[in-house]
C-alpha cells in the first residue's frame, strides 16, 4: 500500500511503508492512504505504531511535567499555511479499462467487438483525465460490456458458423 | 470465498484448454470453431489463425505461430504483464496506470486496425 505523509507542512507521497520507517517522523504527522476519507494522525495508523517519535512524552520528561496521555488531534489535521486543502494528487483511482481483457478479446474471439472495447478502454482514460470520473466510471462499465458480449458471442456463433461450413460442403 | 472458486474454475477450463489445444491441431480437424468474421465475410479479422498459433506455440514451434498470427505472438508478453498488473491493480496503482496509459491504448488499437488491413490485403 502507498501512503501519503504530511509533517509540519511538508507533503510527500506516495511512500510505501518502508520507507516512512526512514523518514524520522514525529507523532505530529499526518496520513493518508485510499481508503480512508481524511487525513488521519499518524498515531492512529495501527501499521505505522513504533515508526515515529512522540514528542509530547519527550517534552514532559525534560519539564517534570505529570505524564499525560498523548494528546489526540482535532478531527480536522491543521492546514499549513498558504497550501490548497490536503487532498492527495490521486484521490480517486482511475476505474479499470479492461484494456487487457479487450486485447485478449480482439485476438481470440473472432468478432472484431473488442476493438469498441479498446475504444472504450481510451474514453475511460480521457475521461478521467478532463476529471470526469462519473464518465469513466460509465465508460468503463460499457468497456467491460463489450468484452463480456464479444466472448458470449463467439461461443453462440461456434454452432452456427459450423451449420454454414457443413452445408457450404454440402452444397 | 467465492472469488476463489471462479479462480480456480478458471484454472482449471485454461488447462483442459491448453491440453485440447496441446494434443489436437485445429487445422486438422472440424470441431474447432472457424472464424464467424471470415465465415460470414469471407475476409480475416485480427483473431484469425489465433488457434492454430497456440496449437503451433504449445508445441514449440515458435516460427509457426508467427505464420498463423504474428500479432497474437506480439502480444502475449503485453498481455501478460498486463495481467500481472491487474492483478496487482489496488496494490500497485502506478503500474496498471502506466500499461494503461492513452498513448499505449492509442499504440495498440493502430497496430490491431493496420493488422486487420495489412493482412487481408497480403494475406498472411
Amino acid at each position: 500500500m502507498q501512503y501519503w505523509i504530511n509533517h509540519n507542512g511538508v507533503q510527500t507521497g506516495p511512500v510505501e511503508l518502508d520507507a516512512i520507517k526512514e523518514m524520522k517522523l514525529t507523532s505530529k504527522a499526518y496520513v493518508w492512504h485510499e481508503g480512508l476519507s481524511e487525513w488521519v494522525n499518524i498515531t492512529q495508523v495501527p501499521e505505522l505504531q513504533g515508526v515515529y517519535v512522540v514528542e509530547t512524552e519527550q517534552a514532559e520528561a525534560v519539564t517534570g511535567q505529570p505524564y499525560q496521555p498523548v494528546q489526540q488531534p482535532a478531527s480536522q489535521p491543521v492546514q499549513p499555511v498558504g497550501q490548497q486543502p490536503m487532498q492527495p494528487e490521486v484521490a480517486e483511482p482511475c476505474p479499470p479499462t479492461n484494456l487487457v481483457w479487450a486485447i485478449i478479446t480482439t485476438l481470440l474471439c473472432c468478432l472484431p467487438a473488442g476493438i469498441v472495447a479498446i475504444i472504450y478502454a481510451l474514453k475511460v482514460q480521457n475521461k478521467y483525465r478532463e476529471g470526469d470520473i462519473e464518465g469513466a466510471k460509465r465508460a468503463s462499465e460499457v468497456g467491460a460490456w463489450w468484452c463480456i458480449a464479444s466472448i458470449i458471442l463467439g461461443i453462440l456463433s461456434w454452432p452456427l458458423v459450423s451449420m454454414i461450413q457443413m452445408s457450404a460442403m454440402s452444397s | 470465498m467465492r472469488r476463489s472458486l471462479i479462480i480456480t474454475v478458471v484454472v482449471f477450463l485454461l488447462l483442459v484448454l491448453g491440453f485440447v489445444y496441446f494434443a489436437v491441431d485445429p487445422a486438422s480437424s472440424d470441431v474447432f470453431p472457424r472464424c464467424t468474421f471470415l465465415t460470414l465475410t469471407g475476409y480475416k479479422c485480427p483473431g484469425c489463425g489465433s488457434q492454430r498459433a497456440i496449437h503451433a506455440l504449445l508445441n514449440g514451434d515458435v516460427a509457426g505461430a508467427f505464420r498463423y498470427n504474428a500479432m497474437l505472438l506480439v502480444a502475449i508478453p503485453w498481455i501478460a504483464l498486463c495481467l500481472f498488473a491487474e492483478s496487482r491493480r489496488t496494490r500497485d496503482p502506478r503500474l496498471y496506470a502506466r500499461l494503461n496509459a492513452p498513448l499505449l491504448i492509442w499504440l495498440f488499437l493502430v497496430m490491431v486496425l493496420l493488422w486487420w488491413l495489412l493482412r487481408n490485403i497480403f494475406n498472411w
